[in-house]
């Protein structure tokens, strides 16, 4: 029934090939979406949402005084990504983390990369999130990105492009087993006939990565997850981490430093802590280093991470390789530390830096998106079709005050998934946040947050701004 | 376990205690209002005035109305969410500090505490305690015991279970006690009959009212109610039945064996069990039942502060070795430890200026951290 009107559009769509016709490996889902009837339908989406509510798997909307709480919509129509499929973006990913890895080795250490010219040192010098202070310390196994959660969107013909790496604090992935939790509860019947790879393991595996980078190699290094507390967004993903983890979430109240060494304080005196999975920004990590203001942090901190009394879970100063002028350049990269093609493309991008990139910016800002460099969840952002004179403008000056801080690229449209609204199927732009450890070896979690724009045409697909999401299914054969 | 934690979870137990005895005393006047009204009684809030002084709220209600209009006090109490005291203020406090710990409980723990709160703080909830007021404060009760079996049948009993329990049978000592008092806030003189009702409203706001008729039969008076509240060794609600559980439960938390004390908190629990083993309802009444009650409250308040200074607070101060800071958010967390504790004072009647102290704390402002979608749009 549901299939019957759904409509195509002019780009990738995820359940059918350009003829209408149903992908093969979409087959068994559109069977069941079909022949389920209306009611039973409602009833599960119902219960879903009911579940969820009851579960407390909500996040906090900035900017609402009251500092509500809201379920994170989910929709039921899981999207589907075929085993070969998902092989190509699997390497790519693998590919594409160890660069950036050896990259960020390089820039904190030789800086060849830039004494060879293959990127400007003013790209890395100008950027936000660098930090020179930390040249020429080392970290445990040279790894700087543990845990990454690169954004992939799909172009027209339906390959997958990079649009972000996010090698500081990656969130989103607690939504991931809470959804497929849900959608086995609610729909065992499709779920058990689909032959879906399991996300389970994604857990233990965060835990053996901390584990990998503990200074003392004992039997059980102590890892915690530091959070900014209760009151930030993500407060669901952090305790739900660590307690799939079986380590303790703390605050930054609760550590303290003694002698270069990291302490939580217990109902039972002190215990020295090894490794930090840490979930708050580097700016805020120690007062009397970082920012002074912060409440967050712990004071001592980083003198005792240079120590290497502790060690941090993503290391200090990786957001230099967030930074989406550094983006431009991680191509370049790849066949720089690898001398490889890159697996997996990425958007083409403008830097205002560049005089002529500039020029073509300025004079192309209906046709583009521009994005501030440093900013994340979809703010700071010009949509060029969408825009009006008035932010056109805005943003004309913007850019003509500080080059630096913009980039610009095509619109690029999504690729479209069958998402349910108001009991019909409507196509709807998707994304995928994959994820991946880098532990003593890398693993990409098998399928990934998958996020949809709700509203008809939107090509926003952040929480924050009206975003829902689907389990992501990756098939074992 | 973290110090923190440690005090979220006695948090957490205290407040749904709190919220459930605030229930069973509103559940009981509910009844003797309607009985007051077939009756023919004029104010329908003389019956939350024992509430309001019970629960030490008196101040604070005339501050937030100083013209009560009719449903004003029992609002006041339920759904105010100004009131920090009221049930919803409570549950919602509850919920927090589970929603902080949510790591450290059971999934079914924190979702009777959830359910809870979505359903009284919604639109149904009101509508609910407007329609059939006794099935809203059942609902309360319900819940808070249901979260004590939950908490029973599934928290391994370890650490995090005796801070658990602590704050409950803390939280319940005082409030038998306070409702003990009840009656010598009531004048006197009253006609015989009001009295049977009064102890009969007390008795079965603490569940009490079966227990009492079976040891005791119809009769009521005020030594056999002290027995019961006060001294039972075996009935779950009484004050000394409390505080040898908080006591039990402070030996279970360092491992020191009981009738001895490893640190201060201890030393107040033994002192104050001690005191209620070996004194009886003679004592009470020969130094006032007011009196006495007031100085079991002292002693409560006493053993909380100690609780806090001996498991929470302590570390803090080892750290002062080697943590200069400009502002400490653990000094705001001390604050909020004694706001908790002092919004409910002993019922000396020139205390209650809490809402001075309860004023919204400064929270830290925790937007720093990346939300969670930190791609862009296109």
């Amino acid at each position: 029934m549901l299939l019957n009107s759904y409509q195509t559009a002019d780009l990738f769509d995820e359940l059918m090939d350009p003829h209408g016709k149903v992908r093969p490996y979409y087959e068994t889902v559109a069977n069941f979406f079909q022949d389920i009837p209306a009611e039973e339908l409602d009833q599960k989406v119902k219960s879903l949402e009911l579940l969820f509510l009851k579960q407390g798997v909500t996040f906090t909307v900035y900017g609402d005084k009251q500092g509500t709480e809201r379920v994170f919509p989910f929709d039921p129509i899981p999207r589907v990504i075929p085993a070969q499929e998902w092989e190509v973006v699997e390497a790519g990913l693998v590919q594409r983390i160890t660069a950036l890895n050896l990259f960020l080795y390089d820039i904190y250490h030789e800086q060849k990369i830039l004494k060879d010219g293959v990127i400007p040192a003013e790209v890395i010098h100008g950027a936000a999130h660098f930090r020179p202070e930390f040249v020429g310390t080392s970290v445990p196994r040279d790894t700087y990105i543990h845990v990454c959660g690169t954004d992939l969107i799909r172009d027209r013909d339906g390959s997958y492009l990079v649009l972000e790496d996010n090698g500081r604090c990656p969130s989103g992935v607690s939504y991931v087993l809470e959804n497929r939790a849900a959608m086995k509860r609610v729909m065992p019947q499709l779920f058990g006939r689909a032959g879906v790879r399991s996300v389970d393991t994604y857990p233990a595996d965060l835990l053996s990565t901390l584990r990998f980078i503990a200074p003392r190699q004992t039997a059980h290094p102590n890892c915690v997850l530091l959070t900014p507390g209760v009151f930030n967004s993500a407060y669901f993903e952090h305790s739900f981490l660590a307690r799939e983890m079986g380590i303790e979430i703390v605050e930054g109240r609760d550590l303290l430093v003694l002698d270069g060494f990291v302490y939580m304080r217990t109902t039972r005196g002190l215990q020295q802590v090894d490794v930090i999975y840490r979930r708050i920004d580097d700016d805020f990590l120690d007062p009397t280093v970082f920012r002074k203001d912060s409440m967050l942090g712990v004071s001592g901190l980083v003198d005792a991470v240079r120590r290497g009394n502790v060690v941090l879970a993503n290391a200090i100063g990786t957001g230099v390789a967030d930074d989406k002028v550094t983006y431009a350049y991680v191509p370049d990269m790849i066949d720089y530390y690898l001398g490889q093609e890159p697996i997996l493309k990425q958007v083409p991008t403008y830097l205002a830096w560049r005089a002529d990139d500039k020029k073509y910016i300025l004079e192309h800002l209906p046709e583009l998106v521009v994005k501030a460099a440093n900013e994340s969840g979809g703010y700071g952002m010009l949509i060029g079709p969408r825009a009006s004179k008035e932010e056109i403008a805005e943003f004309r000056a913007k850019i003509e005050a500080s080059p630096r801080n913009y980039i610009a690229q095509p619109v690029v449209y999504f690729s479209q998934h069958p998402t349910l609204v108001d009991g019909a199927l409507e196509g709807r732009h998707v994304d995928l946040r994959p994820f991946i450890l880098c532990g003593e070896t890398i693993k990409v979690l098998p399928g990934g947050l998958t996020r949809v724009a709700l509203k008809r045409g939107s090509l926003v697909v952040n929480s924050s701004q009206g975003g829902g999401s689907k389990d992501t299914w990756v098939l074992a054969s | 376990m973290l110090s923190r934690v440690a005090d979220h979870l006695y948090w957490m137990s205290r407040y749904i205690e709190r919220a459930e005895n605030l229930a069973r005393l509103m559940q009981v006047s509910v009844e003797l209002l309607l009985d007051g009204a077939a009756l023919g009684a004029q104010n329908p809030d003389q019956y939350w005035a024992p509430v309001l002084s019970a629960t030490a709220m008196e101040g604070a209600f005339r501050l937030l109305y100083p013209n009560p209009q009719p449903g004003d006090s029992s609002f006041f109490l339920t759904l105010d969410t100004r009131n920090p005291d009221s049930i919803i203020s409570c549950v919602q406090e509850a919920r927090e500090n589970a929603r902080t710990v949510r790591d450290q409980i059971s999934d079914e723990m924190w979702t009777e505490l959830n359910e809870l709160y979505l359903q009284i703080s919604s639109q149904n909830g009101a509508a609910l305690l407007n329609n059939s007021p006794q099935v809203f404060f059942e609902r309360i009760i319900q819940s808070s015991l249901q979260f004590d079996g939950i908490t029973s049948a599934t928290l391994p009993r370890s650490e995090g279970w005796n801070f658990l329990q602590l704050g409950r049978f803390l939280e319940r000592a005082d409030k038998t006690s306070r409702f003990v008092d009840i009656k010598t806030q009531t004048p006197e003189g009253l006609d015989p009959t009001a009295e049977v009702l009064q102890w009969g409203t007390i008795l079965r706001a603490c569940s009490a009212h079966a227990p009492y008729r079976k040891s005791n039969g119809t009769e009521v008076s005020l030594e056999r109610v002290l027995d019961l509240l006060v001294f039972s060794t075996d009935f779950p609600r009484s004050v000394r039945f409390s505080v040898r559980m908080v006591d039990e439960m402070l030996h279970n938390i360092s491992g020191h064996p009981t009738g001895q004390y490893s640190n201060e908190c201890e030393k107040l629990a033994g002192a104050l069990l001690a005191q209620l083993n070996f004194s009886g309802t003679t004592d009470v009444l020969s130094k006032g039942v007011h009196a006495y009650i007031d100085e079991l409250q002292v002693s409560l308040n006493n053993l909380g502060q100690a609780i806090f200074e001996t498991y929470v607070k302590l570390p803090q101060q080892v750290s002062g070795i080697s943590r200069p800071l400009v502002f400490d958010p653990f000094e705001f967390h001390l604050q909020k430890q004694q706001q908790q504790q002092q919004q409910q004072p002993p019922i000396t009647p020139t205390r209650l200026g809490f809402l001075e102290h309860h004023s919204t704390p400064p929270r830290a402002s925790h937007v720093h951290s990346a939300p969670l979608s930190v791609a862009g749009g296109i």
